[in-house]
Order: C-alpha cells, then structure tokens, then sequence
C-alpha cells in the first residue's frame, strides 16, 4: 500500500506542493518578524501555533491525496449535506466578535467550518455538472448549479462573512464557462449584483448602463428578452437606493459591516492609509526582517493575518512582492492547465474550481492590502495566519494533485 | 459517471488563464507603483510624519444619590508617558525629569518596567502631575524625545459619605487582567474597570465607549498636531447611575455610628429600594485609588475589627430574638396556638438535664403569645416550638429569605446556614441532636446564622404581609421579583398588632425605638443575641408607617449589649430623621 502510495506521489505535480510549501515559509518567517520585538507573548504564540498547525495540516494532505476519485465522486453530496449542517452549528453557539463562524469544541482554539464548505462546494457542483449531460447553450441549466452555491453562500453570508461567501460564489462562474456556457448567460447572472452595487455612484451606474447596452447589443437575443433584461436592471439599480432609504439604522450597519467585518475600532480607512504606507515605505528591497517600524507600530490589528502582505512588503520589499505573485500565478496557472489536460469532466472541474478560489483569494487579499478594493477579512493562501484557513489549504493541493493523475487504479 | 471524458476547447484555457494573468498583473502595476514608483513619497510618511492614534479615554458615570446629589464623581488628572521606541536617551530622559519635577527616578524606572508592553505604545511613568510639574517638562520637551502627558479621569468622592462597601472601586487593567476579560468587551491596558461593589455590577452602563483622535508626529516624536487624514471619534461617557440611597440619612448613620462595629440598613419595603447601608467600621473609599501609603495599608489590613468586612452582606450573625416572629407565625398558620393559652415563665425551663433560661431573671409569670411577643419571653416559645419539627421551622425560615443571597445589586453576598434535620444529622451523627437544640434555633441562636441584608429583607416581607420585591440600589432596577410568602391574612393582621405592641405597650422592648410623632406608627422587634465574642449584639428590625410611606430599618450592634437599650433608639433616630417633617419626608419618598 505504501508502495502504491509512493507511485501515486511520483506521479503527480509535485511543483503544487513545492510551491505550497515555500510559501508557508515564506509565512512563517513574516510571523516571526512579528513577534520579535514585542513583549507580549501573544505574538510569539500566532507563529508557534501555526507552526503546530501544520502537523494537522500534513495529515490531511496526506488523506486528501490518497482518497480514491471516485470515492470522492460517490461522497460528495452527503458531505456536502454535512457541511451545510455544520455551518449552521455556529449559529447555536456563542457569538465571537458578533460574529457567528466558530465552532467551539472545548479546544483553546476555534474551528471554523465555513473554511471547509468552499472546496465542499466546488467538487458537490463538479459532480453535478459532470454527471449530467448539460445542454449549455440554455439558461435554464445553470438554475441548478446556482441553487448548489447560494444555499451555503447565503447562509456564510448571515455569519456575517462576506469574504467567505464571495469565495464560495465565484468558482459556479469559471466552471459553467469551462463546460460550454455561453459568456452573456453568465453575464445575465453577475448584472443585477452589479446593479445594485453601482446604483450608489452616478458615474459608475451611467458606466455600467453603457457597457450592459454594449453587451445586450453584442449578444443579439430577441428584442423583448434585450429590453427586459436592460430595463429590469436598471430599474433595480434605481430602486436600491430607495430601498436603502426605507431600511432601519441597525439594519444599515449590519450591511454596511459586511464591507467592513473587523472589528476595527480605528477606522477602516486608517488601517488602509496604514498598510498602503508600510507597503510604500518598504520600497524595492525592503526594510529587512524585523526592521519595518509600520509594522511594529502594531496600526494594523490583523497584520498576521488578513494584512500579512503589508508585512512582507515592508520589510522584504517589491522583490518579494514579485516573487510572491509569480508562484501564486504558476500554482493556479499550472493547475488550470492540469484542469485542460486531464482526462474526466468531474476530475477538471474540480481543478478548475480550486484554482478559481486560490485566484480569488490571491487577488482580494493583495488588492485590499493596498486598497484596490474595500477591506474584506480574506487570508492569503499558505502565507497568512490561520489554522482552518491552512487545513483547507492543504486539502484543496492534496486534491488538486490527487485528481490530476492520470485515473489508473488508485 | 467518471466516464464523461473532458473535452475543453482550448479557447476556453486561454480565456480563463488570460483573465487570472490580467488580475496578477493588476496586482503587480499596483505594488510597483507603490513601492518603487512613489516609494520616496511613502517612506517619508513613514519616517517623518508617524500618525498617532490616542484614545480619548470616556469619563465614568457618576453615581448620585435619589435626589440626584453626587456620590462619586469624576476628576481628571495627568499622567505622563513614554514611548519607549522614540526615546533616544532613557536614562538621559529620566533624569531630566526627576530633576525638574522631583519625582523619584526609580518610581520612573519601576512604573517603565511597570507598564512596558511594546516599542511604539506608551509606558506610563507617573500619576497624578501637577500644572507646576507639567509646566516644568514642557520646558524640557525639545529634550524630552518619546515623553508625553495626557488627561486622565479619575473616581473622586466629594467626602460626605464613606459607604465604601457598596460603592466598590475600580482598578487599572494590568497584563493579568487582561488575559482573563473578554476581548469582545474591548479593555486596554491600563483601562479602568469596576471591580467591586455597584462599581462592579454597573460596570457596563458606567464605563461609556472610549474615542479616539490622530495626531501627527514627527520623527522625535513631537506632536505636529492633528491628523487631518482621520476623523475624530468623540468619547461616549458612561451613563449615570442613579441609586435610592438618601445621602443625608447616611451621613447622619455613619456619624452615629463612628467607632462601633455596626450595621444599620434602611429600606422602603414597597420597592425594596435602599435608603442608606451602613457597615461599620469603614474605609474612605479612596483607599484604592493609590493615594494610601503603606502604612496606612497595614493599619486597616491588621486592624482586627476588620474595616474592609462589609458586614452587610457578608458578615454572619445569630438574629437572637428577632427571629421570633418565625416561630409565633408557623404556630398560627398552623393551628397549634391558642390565644387565650399562658405559659407561666418561672425565669428557667428545663428539657431533660439541660436548663434554658429566659432573659429576665424571676421571670415574666403568666404570659400569652401577645405578652410573650411583646416582651420577648423566652420560656414561652420553649414551650410551644416544641410543636414544631425542626425541618418545619428551617422551611419556614427559608419562606422568610433566609439561607439564600437575597439578590441585592451588589457584587457578592454570604448566605448563612439554616439548620434542618440533614445538616443537624451531618454535625452531631443521627442520634447526636435533640429538641433542645430547636429550643435555641427558635431564639436565633446556635448553629444557624443570617446576614443583616437577609434580616432586611426578612422584616421588609412581614411590613409587606408577604410579598416584597428584592432588595435594590440602583434605583430603576428592572429586576424587581417578589418574593412571595402566603400567610393568611388574619396572621399576618395579628402580627403586625403584635409588633406595634412592642413599641406602645409598658413593658414592650421596643420602647426606645420610637420618637413619639404624631400619626408614625411604628412595628419592630428587638433582639439580644448571645455569642462566643462577649457582650451579646444587640438588633432590631422594624418599621415605621404615616402617611401611606412606609420604612423598614435593621439595626445590628456587635456586642452592643441589650438590643432594647442600645439598637433600639438608633433605629427611632432613623424614624425620627425621615418622618420629622413634611419636607425631610419629601426628600426621602420623592420619587
């Protein structure tokens, strides 16, 4: 069996795991430039205990690879089922910083299940799409797929985790265009999310008016079918801001926190200020470890975590930044090109699936470092803080270097 | 279903893999342009202009008394800082200011090992600065690299009143403190919390929300100003709270009571709203802010009255006499006393080998239960709680609130021990026990003990024939539940007469209780209890009616002697205090 194993490891990509690897150095090394120099010893413990983490993380690694792919295949509805179930556990227990995404076990460290739904999701809709010979060419098909991701979206979302369930929601888009869905379908799906969201600034909404004009002309359906489409969206844009008006105070922050989960008693915009200035300052070599005096200013409440970037770019400089990136887009790059080339549907889905979500991980992470986007409590792959999120981590390599061999008898 | 073979046009690889590379490149434009476009602009942000964010600390809520006067107040004081990252010379720094402030430089260097918790957050140095020495370091401020002042709200008790054990205090958060308090409720290092008292249990309401400004800093450190980058966050201050007690009745209490070892509690039984509390002797509540020397310390640590006790809630005493009330009203309520009975009371009555002795030496001769109420014969409930089983009388007892916390809105508070058949089995064995122990239980003495807020609430359910809501501070307290004892109507009547007896008739024990104003009806029972300390403590419970107001008073004197010649008069200077006039009236029932 051992033996079998080891054939199994020499085969696939090992290039996945080295990558992984090198970047959850990289990540400890940032943690313990954190911790140096403060006196407390709570820094100290993010480093150690990420380090321990990774034990669990190898074991899982290790199950994750070696689990047959039909096995996976067969299981995966009824885990998918579990893991609704276990999503809604954290509703029961105890609120953590009025949040509700931890599952408490008596551990002197919190669990996180909404961490484990986003790979759950991708392989329970690559079974989907695989198993059923889909006509793609109609709307109406992508209706199931949708229902898979909105279910465990929706209810990450009442966490209220947005990050998280954006990660759960992308990947449905990639994997539908990877089977044959036409483009303006799954523009029909990202347009009235985008209504809504640029109804609260003019310029953006009078953009997005033309460029949907642009695409409805582009795609050429039937006349009614164009109007309604136009017409429906932009009659939702105008009415958000109506809508908006009539909701509660509370209700507004609660929705409003969505874009802003931490609990930040400095202000959003401060800690954005802060961390573009430490990645600034960090300049092209960076200041060295443990030298970034941004960093150590401690302005930046979850530097090892979310902000663990403005670390590195501190104190390691744009080189590093460089280096960083470049592995991330040859680890998801190599794995949609291993998605192309293997030899089952369900198999390249799946692949397709997890690269979707190391990208969309990847880019919020690097971007809200440096204020592309709005703050959302999104970790970087391998690198930051975080032992659920470095668990998932490893399954979701483990599976992408599992189902991209060749299906031969394991 | 494995079998459905991928067939991907490559387009479809290109598409995908183009837009993850526009994302990656996105991401790198957008670092170079930071990094090593813009770098100089940012790395003299960094260096030159450091943004500060300095928490404006929320003043604590007052704690005012039923009218609104000022119990405990505010007042703000200056503390100096250092950042221990922008000091240039440490020792140089401290130097420069023990010698222009005279404040010792190894307090410096203590309170900097003290409360060191980083490179760039401030160390505190001092408290307590004066206009004069702030003065003389801003002077030195060119020098002083890393050293700052703020403001900083202090408790301030405008000295009328001690009432310390109710009051609580409040203390810094230190690194221990830290650890074991709740992240979610957002303390700081060197933050206040309440940490006894109401102090403690209001916490919540009295501690408001911190705010918070930026400054900008140059790169000695020195303040440029504010940041105009950031908004200003304004403190929330914490919420007042309002409490029931009547400041002037007790300051007149704590005056009186000046060198005894005492308790005095008074209450309005219709809400179970607290008047005044006394426990003596006491503290200045001021002990805790840091202005007590060590010796000061000592002598209240080692003072062997026990200043710091708050006898109120945690001291344990037998209730003597008082408890009497529990006895006559078991036997009513169950039919098993006849009015018109008499015991005659020889002065001693004997059980078995044993001789138990009434107060009064010679005895009071023929008594009934109304004598034996009003002039707190002992012979005669020797007699008749007999009729009793002991499990019987510990369940009436407990229907009167004793052996439990009585639920007052303080931090903690003892329970006492009411003796049944289980615990008198467990101390002595199950033949080890006899009647002659419930002869003593039923005089309040013996194994059973009860603070004096219990004997509060115990006298405040027979003012209210029943029925009286928990004992309470905070005025407003939504916590207000009944505790409900039912008694027939007739009985409670018949005690009540009983208890006014007490005070008017010739040979009541009660007499001194009452200051004799017209249309003041007053009710009580005077206590004399024995103990292994000397001098037995002498109590009263009772309370006072005009006017449809009504006021319950609990007076416990420890080795006070009789409860007739030495609580009872205190409790008719309360009586006196609150009913005297039309406005000392208004002042303490106002509402």
């Amino acid at each position: 069996m051992i033996q079998l194993f080891l054939q199994k490891f020499k085969e696939s990509t090992l290039s996945i795991l080295a990558i992984a690897l090198f970047l959850t150095g990289v990540g400890l090394i940032t943690l313990k430039s954190i911790s140096t120099g403060h006196e407390g010893n709570y820094f100290q413990q993010s480093f150690y205990k990420q380090l321990f983490f990774l034990l669990p993380a190898l074991i899982v690694f290790l199950i994750a690879f070696f689990i047959p792919r039909h096995t996976i295949h067969r299981y995966i509805y009824g885990l998918y089922g579990f893991m609704i179930l276990l999503i809604l556990i954290p509703f029961l227990g105890e609120e953590i910083a009025s949040t509700y995404r931890w599952i408490r076990i008596g551990l002197p460290f919190g669990f996180q299940p909404s961490e484990f739904a986003k790979w759950i999701v991708v392989i329970a809709l690559a079974r989907y799409l695989s198993d059923h010979n889909l006509e793609m060419n109609y709307f109406s098909v992508s209706i199931a797929p949708i229902i898979i991701v909105l279910i465990p979206a929706s209810i990450v979302l009442n966490q209220p985790d947005l990050g998280t369930a954006i990660i759960i929601l992308v990947p449905v888009l990639p994997m539908l265009y990877w089977i044959g869905a036409r483009p303006f379908h799954l523009f029909l799906m990202v347009a009235p999310l985008v209504s809504i969201l640029t109804a609260f600034h003019w310029l953006s909404f009078s953009i997005w008016a033309s460029i949907m004009v642009y695409v409805i002309f582009k795609a050429k359906p039937n006349l009614v079918f164009s109007i309604s489409t136009f017409f429906g969206n932009l009659f939702l844009g105008l009415l958000s801001p109506v809508l908006w008006g009539l909701l509660k105070e509370y209700q507004k922050k609660r929705i409003l926190t969505l874009f802003n989960p931490e609990i930040d008693p400095l202000g959003a915009a401060y800690q954005i200020i802060q961390s573009k200035t430490a990645v600034g300052a960090g300049g092209l070599f960076g200041k060295g470890w443990g030298q970034g005096t941004q960093t150590h200013l401690k302005f930046l409440p979850v530097q090892e975590s979310d902000f663990i970037i403005s670390v590195v770019g501190e104190e390691f400089g744009f080189i590093a930044i460089l280096i960083l990136i470049t592995l991330f887009s040859l680890f998801i790059l190599r794995t949609m090109r291993l998605a192309y080339n293997v030899d089952d549907r369900f198999s390249s889905l799946v692949l397709v699936g997890l690269g979707t979500i190391f990208t969309a991980h990847v880019f919020v992470n690097f971007a809200m470092t440096v204020g592309m986007i709005p703050v959302k409590g999104l970790p970087l792959p391998f690198v930051s803080y975080g032992g659920s999120f470095l668990l998932s981590s490893y399954i979701m390599v483990a599976l992408i270097m599992n189902l991209s061999i060749d299906p031969k008898d394991y | 279903m494995l079998k459905a073979a991928n067939l991907i046009p490559q387009k479809r690889l290109i598409v995908v893999c183009g837009v993850v590379v526009i994302l990656m490149l996105s991401l790198i434009f957008r670092f170079f342009y930071l990094q090593v476009y813009y770098h100089e602009t940012y790395k003299q942000k960094a260096e030159v202009n450091r943004i500060r964010a300095i928490p404006l600390n929320a003043p604590r809520g007052l704690i005012l008394d039923r009218n609104g006067e000022i119990i405990v107040d505010n007042y703000p004081t200056y503390v100096l800082t250092a950042i221990p990252g922008e000091m240039i010379d440490k020792h140089k720094n401290f130097q420069i200011i023990s010698k222009s402030t005279g404040i010792d430089i190894s307090l410096l260097e203590t309170n900097y090992k003290k409360y060191y918790r980083g490179k760039f957050l401030p160390a505190r140095l001092a408290k307590d600065l004066t206009f004069d020495q702030l003065s003389r370091i801003e002077e030195h401020k060119q020098e002083l690299t890393g050293i700052n002042y703020m403001q900083f709200p202090e408790r301030y008790f405008p000295r009328k009143i001690n009432a310390a054990h109710i009051l609580g205090y409040v203390k810094e958060v230190d690194q221990a403190l830290l650890k074991e308090l709740d992240l979610k409720d957002n303390y700081l290092y060197g933050d206040l919390i309440g940490w006894r008292g109401l102090e403690k249990v209001y916490e919540e309401s009295l501690r408001g929300e911190k705010g918070i400004y930026f400054v900008e800093v140059d790169a000695y450190g020195r303040e440029m100003g504010q940041s105009p980058d950031y908004k200003k966050e304004n403190p929330i201050p914490g919420k007042d709270l309002q409490t029931s007690l009547l400041i002037s009745l007790q300051q007149m209490l704590e005056n009186l009571l000046d060198g005894k070892r005492a308790v005095v509690l008074v209450s309005s039984p219709k809400t179970g709203a607290m008047l005044a509390m006394v426990s003596k002797p006491d503290y200045s509540p001021d002990l805790f802010i840091g202005a007590t020397t060590v010796n000061e310390w000592q002598d209240i640590i080692s003072n062997q009255d026990k200043p710091l006790l708050n006898r109120m809630t945690h001291g344990l005493y037998p209730p003597g006499s008082t408890l009497k009330m529990i006895t006559a009203m078991t036997l009513m309520e169950k039919g098993k006393v006849n009015y018109s009975e008499t015991i005659y009371c020889s002065g001693i009555y004997e059980l078995g080998d044993r001789h138990f002795r009434c107060w009064k030496e010679g005895g009071h001769g023929k008594m009934d239960l109304e004598q034996a109420v009003t002039q707190s014969c002992n012979i005669y409930f020797y007699h008749l709680v007999q009729r009793l089983t002991l499990d019987e009388w510990a369940e009436a007892c407990k229907s009167f609130g004793f052996g439990e916390m009585t639920g007052i809105d303080l931090a903690s508070e003892a329970k006492g021990v009411i003796p049944n058949s289980t615990f008198m089995n467990k101390l002595y064995g199950r033949w080890g026990w006899s009647k002659g122990h419930l002869l003593n239980l039923s005089l309040g003495q013996g194994e059973l003990v009860v603070t004096p807020i219990q004997m509060m609430q115990y006298i405040n359910i027979i003012a209210m024939h029943g029925a009286a809501p928990t004992l309470h501070i905070a005025k407003g307290n939504p916590k207000i539940s009944s505790s409900i004892n039912h008694y027939s109507h007739q009985n409670w009547n018949r005690m009540e007469f009983f208890l006014r007896k007490v005070i008017t008739s010739v040979h009541g024990t009660g007499k001194r209780a009452n200051p004799g104003i017209p249309g003041l009806i007053i009710a009580g029972k005077t206590g004399t209890a024995q103990n292994s300390h000397g001098e037995p403590h002498a109590l009263f419970v009772g309370y006072g009616k005009k006017d449809n107001e009504l006021v319950s008073v609990v007076v416990l004197i420890e080795n006070g002697g009789s409860g007739s010649e030495t609580a009872a008069p205190i409790a008719g200077r309360v009586f006196e205090f609150l009913f005297s006039s039309k406005e000392s009236m208004k002042l303490a029932f106002s509402s």
